[in-house]
């Protein structure tokens, strides 16, 4: 009984470990794609962070290595300077901010 | 708002001295210990600026506090671009970001501080109301028993 409990919690632990490495892991995609559609955009860093009202372009970079993500209030900020959809930016970035979140909107049929 | 663009400095080397990274690893395994972060990670800037990053507990692993060196400024944020600290004293670097830290804190107290004077004041009124009546009632009844006793 108590090795079964034991077994029940480690392995309890190991799936939060891997929601952990998976959620950290999806962060680092979007960081990706948000640099990808800077440079598609033509922006630099700098120029980016102009276009935001950021006085240093560091949170840009924060964003795009995968850290830090864009908050909700600039999103649509972010989506206007590189260019694109507010609304395709936002749920593009929440399949990969809150993937389930993202399911339940819109991958989930009635 | 203008960004701020830095002479780009070369340098022996362009990432974090030891002695910087010391400074930062000792302020995160005070802040990890405490479960206010589960790790630490370094990465750069497009222009090579090496940063600095101190990541929240689980499930969201946010960075809940960046250092950046650009040129000979540091630059501490949080998660959502803040500039809390600007400071060209490395010496005093670490301790400002535990201050930083700190004040972070803080706010969160704060915030709860005022989500829970509100929840009270919400409660209190209800309550009030609903006591009211009975307490009303009491004082009516009240004396008509006093002869049982």
């Amino acid at each position: 009984m108590k090795q079964h409990k034991t077994q029940v919690v480690s392995s309890g632990a190991m799936q939060i470990a891997q929601a952990d490495q998976r959620a950290k892991q999806l962060r680092k995609q979007a960081g990706a794609w948000l640099k990808e559609l800077r440079a598609r955009a033509g922006l630099s860093q700098i120029q980016l962070a102009e276009a935001l009202g950021f006085k240093y372009y560091t949170f840009i970079s924060q964003v795009e290595n995968g850290f830090g993500r864009v908050p909700t209030e600039s999103l649509e900020g972010w989506a206007r300077a590189l260019g694109i959809d507010p609304s395709s930016f936002t749920r593009k970035l929440l399949s990969f901010y809150d993937p389930e979140l993202h399911r339940l909107l819109f991958e989930v049929k009635r | 708002m203008n960004v701020v663009k830095f002479p780009h400095v070369p340098q022996a080397s362009q990432g974090w001295q030891p002695v910087e990274l010391q400074q930062f690893l000792s302020m995160s395994s005070n802040v990890i210990a405490t479960g206010e972060a589960s790790s630490w990670d370094v990465g750069v800037t497009e222009r090579g600026d090496p940063q600095f990053f101190l990541v929240g507990p689980p499930p969201d692993c946010d960075c809940i506090l960046s250092i950046s060196r650009l040129g000979r400024l540091f630059v501490i944020e949080d998660g959502a671009g803040r500039v809390l600290v600007e400071s060209n004293n490395p010496m005093l670097l670490a301790e400002q970001a535990v201050a930083a830290l700190r004040r972070r804190k803080v706010a969160i107290v704060a915030r709860v501080a005022l989500a829970w004077g509100a929840l009270r004041e919400f409660f209190e009124e209800k309550t009030d109301a609903m006591l009211g009546e009975p307490i009303e009632l009491l004082t009516h009844i009240a004396p008509q028993f006093a002869p049982l006793a």
